[in-house]
Order: C-alpha cells, then structure tokens, then sequence
C-alpha cells in the first residue's frame, strides 16, 4: 500500500478515542508535518481510536475543547496534503461503528495489511 | 540552537587593498510566508505548499515566532533537498530564508 520512491514511510497508530481529547489531535500534527516533508504518511485507527473519526464527532470534539480549533481543522489539514486514514473491520465493531459512519476517505484494511505496511515503513508510531 | 548560517560568506572582505567591500548580505526573497503566531505543524506546512509556488532558485522568507521553527527548517529542508540559506531573529520573529532547490 505504500507508494513507491516516497522519501520516507512512517506509520501512526492511533489508539485512543472520543474519551479523551487531549490525545485526539497529535498524530494528524505529526502525520502533516511528515506529508510536508514528502514522506508518505498513514494514521492506523484501532481499539478506541475510529471513534474519532465519526462523521457526528469531528466537529463536536477538539483537543482544547471549546478553546480550539475541532478535530475536522486537524484531520483535514492531514488529509489534505495526502495523509490516508485506515481502520480495520473488528476495531469498528468494538465500537458499533460502520464505514459509513464515518468520514469520507477512510480506508478499509484488515490485520495482515496493517502488519505488512508496519514491517515496511520506516518508523511506526503508536499512541 | 543558535541561529549561524551567514550564507553571503565574508569572502570578497579580502578584496585587494583600498577596495570599498560590500557588507555580507543575505539573498532578498521572491516571496515572504508570514507565519507569525502559528504554531507547529503549520509553518512546516504552509512553508512545504509555498515553496511549490515559487520557480527554482528562488528564495522564499518565513517569518515564525513557533520557537521549534529552526530545527523544524532544518528538518524540513533537509528532507526536501530545499537549501536552507539564512535563519536570523529580531526581537521575537524568526526569519529563515529557503531557497527551492527541487
């Protein structure tokens, strides 16, 4: 699934969700930052983490609650320089989520995708 | 880190004797990104979309107050084969200077 002849491949790991905001944002500032520098860049979403990606939620929910920007500004900021978003079938039914629930561009992968873009990236990241 | 990249190296200071020699400048910028007040990641990727518009071999300024800004250039320029040509701050503003390389 990575592209070939990107500068560098680094994979996130998202696995936190709705219940604590804090941590909600950091992987799509890392994950942009990355696709700035012309590395290829993914965000795993599992365990907690496809929660965020509700379409219902996205705008409801920010970092700094009320203080910020929502978590659309910080997601669309990532996407929109090429960073791809992935979940997996059994974290989505972990939280009674289906594809459809969620944003637009997710990606669906499954176990063996997910082991095979982490032995072939360069770093692997997980929150 | 300290700010020392001087690119206009001091070298035409040892002009012949009596020569009127130029202070060392820096290349002025086609283009100037104020990014003053944004935090990381956005100067890395405001800096990264306007680079793109620039033509090669121009230079664009970033101005930032993000203080990772430097080692987040240097970073960045690095990776993208950009030449990072100056970074000065005034008061609380980084200016970092960039020319397109690729």
């Amino acid at each position: 699934m990575w592209a070939a002849g990107s500068e560098a491949k680094v994979l996130y790991v998202q696995t936190h969700g709705t219940a604590d905001p804090g941590r909600s944002a950091t992987p799509f500032f890392l994950a942009a930052a990355a696709a700035a520098m012309e590395f290829e860049a993914m965000i795993y979403f599992t365990m907690y983490g496809p929660t965020l990606l509700r379409r219902d939620v996205v705008d409801h929910i920010g970092p700094k609650g009320e203080k910020g920007q929502p978590l659309r500004y910080f997601i669309e900021q990532a996407t929109g320089l090429g960073v791809r978003l992935l979940v997996c079938q059994p974290s989505l039914e972990l939280n009674d989520l289906r594809l459809p629930d969620l944003i637009d561009g997710v990606e669906m992968i499954g176990g063996a995708a997910f082991n095979d873009l982490a032995v072939s990236a360069d770093a692997v990241i997980s929150f | 880190m300290v700010a020392t990249n001087r690119v206009a190296a001091s070298a035409t200071r040892t002009a012949s004797k009596g020569d009127v020699v130029p202070e060392p400048t820096v290349p002025v910028a086609d283009q100037v990104l104020d990014c003053r007040g944004l935090a990381c990641p956005l100067p890395v990727v405001k800096t990264a979309q306007a680079i793109k518009t620039l033509a090669l071999g121009q230079v664009l300024e970033l101005l930032a107050t993000d203080p990772g800004v430097e080692p987040d250039m240097r970073a960045w320029t690095s990776r993208t084969h950009n030449e990072l040509l100056d970074v000065s701050k005034q008061a609380d503003v980084f200016h970092i200077l960039i020319r397109r390389a690729r």
